[in-house]
C-alpha cells in the first residue's frame, strides 16, 4: 500500500521548495568538498606569487607593495562570494584583481608593464584584464577601499614603544608580523574581522614567537578599567583570527593543482572564455552595433577608438 | 541606467558628458557624470577611481555627495547630488553682485569642507570657482576630486606637479616642486577675491629673501612676475589680512632643506605670523585655525545660510561647442570703413 510504503515517507516531498533545496544543498556539498573553494584558494596563493614575483620592467628593484597585494586579495575573494569560478575563470579575475588595485593604491605601472609579468601571450592578457576590469569593479559594487591592518600595526608599535618600555626593541617584530599578515590574507579572516584587530593578533603572535608576553599591555594599558568591557570581545577575535591563521592551507600540490584547472576548463562557462568559439559570437555580435546603451543619451560616448570593450551587460 | 531619467544636459567635463536626471524611484533630480572607456590603453581612468575613492569614504555638507556609481554600457556612470550653479557663476553675475557678508559665508564654508577634506587626508588639487559648486539652498560644496590625492603627513612622496587649473597653482607647483602637502589647496582658497598674479602683486615676485630653498626648485628661471604694487581695492582690511596670511611664501624653518614647505602650506599657524603658536600643532590645524581668524568675528558677519543667493533655475545651458563662422564675407566691412574714410577725407 502506498500509504504505508517507503516512497511515501521518505521520497515524497512536501513542495518543490523543499526539491530545490535538497538539489542546491547536495551541489553545494559537492563543491565545498571538490571544487569551487579549493580552486579559489588555490588561486590565492597563486595571486600571492604572482604579486611576489611581480617586476616592473622599467626598474627591476621596484616590488610591489604589501598593500597593493592585500587590496588585490580582498577583491579576489569579495569577488568570489558573489560569482563562480564556473562563470568566471580565476586566473582571468586574479590579474585583474592586482591591475585594478594597483590603480586603487597608487602603485603606478602602465598596463604594458603589467602584463610584462604574465606567462603568455601579453596582447591577450591586456585584452582581458582590460575586458575584465568595468566587470569586476561592478562586481564590488565599486566599493574600492580597503582598509588595511598596516597602519592599526603602526599604531600599536608606536604606543607600545611609549606606553610598554618593557618590551625591548619593538623592531623586532617587524619579519614576524610581516609573515602574519601576509598568511592572513589566504584566510577568511579578512572578511570577519575589522583591520585593527588583525593587527593586534598579528603583533600579539610575533611577540609570542619571540617567547615574550605582551598581556598586560593589552588587558591593562590598552584596556583601561572604563574600557573593560571590550576586552572579551577582542581576545575572542585575536584569538579565532590566529588559529585562522595557524590552520591557513598551504599551497596545493602541483597534481592536484593541475586536476582542478583541467576540470574547471571542463565546465567552464564558455560565454566568457576569450578562446571560445561562443565568446567570439557574442563579441561580433556586439560589434555589429548592437549595443545596450544605443538608447542611451549619451549617444556620442561609444565610439571607442580602436578597440572595443566589453560592456558587463552583455554577459 | 534604468534607474533614472535624463532630463537635460548640464554640461562637458574633462571626462564626459554631465546630464541633469531624475531618480524614477525617489523622484530625486540627481547630476550623470557619464565616464566612457574611450581609450582601452589604461582601462578605467584613475583619475575616476579617486574620485569614487573619496567620494565614497567622506560625508561631510560642504563636499558634493556621491550617491551612486553604476556600470552603463562600456563605461561607468557617477550620480551626484544636483547642484544649481557654481561660485564662478554668482561672482560674474553682475545683476546681484555678492555682499561683503555673503563673501565671508562663502569663505567659512569653503573653509569648512577644506578643512574637512583635510582632516581626511585628501588634498584636492583643483579647488577653483568652477568647481565650488552652489545647491539650491544656496550652500557651497566642493566638487570634482578628480585631482585629488591621498596625502601622507610624514611621505617623501612625491607628486606631480601639473595640477590644478594654471591660474589657481600655487607657486611652488608653478616653479615645479614635487614634493608638497596640503598648502597647494590653501593657495587657491582665496580664490574668490582675486587671482594669482593678483596674489602675486600683494607680495612681489617670490626671492630667497621671504621664502627660503626657493631657488632650488627646478623650473626657478623659467617664471618671472613684474614687481608692482599692492591691489585689492575693494577689499576690507582685515580680509585682506586674511588673504596675506593665506599668500606668504614660507618654508619650514626647522627642516628647510628636507622639506620645502612654502607660505600657503601653514599660513595661520606659520611661526613667522603667529609667534606664540606651538609648532607640534602645525599639521592638523591648518583650514580650521584660519576659520578662527578674526575676518569671520567682525561685522558685517556671514550672511546665514537662509539668506544666501540660490542660482537662477532657468538659466540656459552651456553650448556644447561654440560654433564661429569663418567665411564672413570681410570685404564688405572693409569697404564700408573705407567709404565712410573717404567722405570723411573728402569733406575735409
Amino acid at each position: 500500500m502506498y500509504g504505508s510504503s517507503t516512497q511515501f515517507q521518505s521520497w515524497t516531498f512536501k513542495d518543490e521548495h523543499e526539491l530545490a533545496k535538497l538539489r542546491f544543498q547536495v551541489n553545494c556539498d559537492f563543491i565545498e568538498k571538490f571544487g569551487k573553494n579549493m580552486a579559489v584558494r588555490s588561486y590565492e596563493h597563486s595571486l600571492r606569487e604572482f604579486c611576489k614575483k611581480f617586476r616592473d620592467p622599467r626598474d627591476s628593484r621596484i616590488r610591489m607593495l604589501p598593500s597593493v597585494t592585500t587590496t588585490a586579495q580582498h577583491y579576489f575573494k569579495r569577488f568570489y562570494l558573489y560569482n563562480s569560478v564556473m562563470d568566471y575563470h580565476p586566473k582571468e579575475i586574479l590579474v585583474t584583481c592586482v591591475y585594478l588595485a594597483c590603480k586603487i593604491e597608487e602603485f603606478f605601472v602602465t598596463i604594458n608593464d603589467f602584463v610584462y609579468n604574465v606567462r603568455g601571450d601579453k596582447k591577450k592578457a591586456a585584452e582581458i584584464i582590460l575586458n575584465n576590469e568595468l566587470q569586476l569593479t561592478q562586481e564590488l559594487q565599486f566599493h574600492l577601499i580597503i582598509h588595511q591592518p598596516f597602519r592599526p600595526v603602526e599604531g600599536l608599535l608606536i604606543d607600545i614603544k611609549t606606553r610598554f618600555p618593557q618590551l625591548r626593541d619593538p623592531e623586532r617584530l617587524r619579519p614576524y608580523i610581516e609573515e602574519f599578515l601576509e598568511k592572513v590574507n589566504l584566510t577568511d579572516a579578512i572578511l570577519l574581522y575589522a583591520p585593527g584587530q588583525i593587527a593586534l593578533a598579528a603583533v600579539t603572535n610575533a611577540v609570542s614567537r619571540l617567547g615574550e608576553n605582551l598581556d598586560h599591555y593589552v588587558t591593562d594599558i590598552l584596556f583601561p578599567d572604563e574600557q573593560k568591557q571590550h576586552l572579551s570581545v577582542l581576545i575572542e577575535a585575536v584569538r579565532k583570527i590566529k588559529k585562522m591563521v595557524k590552520n591557513a592551507e598551504p599551497p596545493l600540490a602541483d597534481a592536484v593543482r593541475r586536476e582542478i584547472e583541467a576540470k574547471l576548463e571542463k565546465c567552464r562557462n564558455q560565454q566568457n572564455n576569450p578562446n571560445s568559439s561562443q565568446y567570439r559570437a557574442h563579441f561580433s555580435e556586439w560589434d555589429d552595433d548592437d549595443l545596450p546603451i544605443a538608447a542611451s543619451p549619451f549617444n556620442d560616448d561609444i565610439g571607442l577608438g580602436v578597440e572595443r570593450i566589453r560592456s558587463p551587460s552583455t554577459y | 541606467m534604468e534607474a533614472y531619467t535624463v532630463v537635460g544636459r548640464i554640461g562637458e567635463g574633462a571626462h564626459g558628458v554631465v546630464v541633469r536626471a531624475k531618480h524614477n524611484l525617489t523622484g530625486r533630480m540627481v547630476a550623470l557624470k557619464k565616464i566612457p572607456l574611450r581609450r582601452l590603453d589604461q582601462g578605467m581612468p584613475t583619475t575616476a577611481l579617486r574620485e569614487i575613492k573619496a567620494l565614497q569614504e567622506i560625508n561631510s555638507q560642504h563636499v558634493v555627495r556621491l550617491l551612486d556609481v553604476f556600470a552603463e554600457g562600456a563605461g561607468f556612470v557617477l550620480a551626484f547630488e544636483l547642484m544649481l550653479g557654481d561660485l564662478g557663476e554668482m561672482i560674474r553675475d553682475a545683476t546681484r553682485s555678492l555682499t561683503p557678508a555673503q563673501v565671508k559665508s562663502y569663505m567659512t564654508m569653503l573653509l569648512s569642507g577644506v578643512a574637512f577634506l583635510h582632516l581626511h587626508n585628501i588634498m584636492h588639487r583643483d579647488l577653483k570657482p568652477a568647481n565650488l559648486l552652489i545647491s539650491d539652498t544656496g550652500q557651497l560644496k566642493i566638487a570634482d576630486l578628480g585631482l585629488c590625492r591621498v596625502f601622507n603627513r610624514q611621505g617623501k612622496r612625491l607628486y606631480s606637479h601639473q595640477v590644478a587649473t594654471r591660474w589657481y597653482r600655487a607657486p611652488e607647483l608653478l616653479y615645479g616642486a614635487r614634493q608638497y602637502n596640503e598648502g597647494v589647496d590653501l593657495w587657491a582658497g582665496e580664490s574668490d577675491i582675486d587671482q594669482l598674479c593678483v596674489v602675486l602683486q600683494i607680495l612681489g615676485t617670490p626671492s630667497e629673501t621671504n621664502w627660503p630653498g626657493l631657488s632650488q626648485l627646478p623650473d626657478y628661471k623659467k617664471i618671472t612676475f613684474p614687481e608692482s604694487k599692492p591691489v585689492l581695492p575693494d577689499a576690507p582690511p582685515d580680509a585682506l589680512d586674511l588673504v596675506k596670511k593665506f599668500v606668504i611664501y614660507y618654508s619650514d624653518k626647522s627642516t628647510p632643506h628636507l622639506h620645502i614647505r612654502l607660505s600657503s602650506s601653514l599660513p595661520l599657524c606659520n611661526p613667522l605670523v603667529l609667534a606664540e603658536k606651538p609648532v607640534t600643532t602645525l599639521h592638523t590645524l591648518c583650514w580650521p585655525r584660519a576659520l578662527l581668524h578674526h575676518y569671520f568675528f567682525t561685522a558685517p558677519l556671514a550672511t546665514p545660510l537662509s539668506q544666501m543667493p540660490v542660482p537662477p533655475l532657468d538659466k540656459k545651458p552651456p553650448p556644447a561647442t561654440q560654433e564661429y563662422i569663418t567665411d564672413f564675407p570681410l570685404h564688405h566691412i572693409t569697404d564700408a570703413v573705407r567709404l565712410h574714410l573717404d567722405s570723411l577725407y573728402l569733406k575735409g
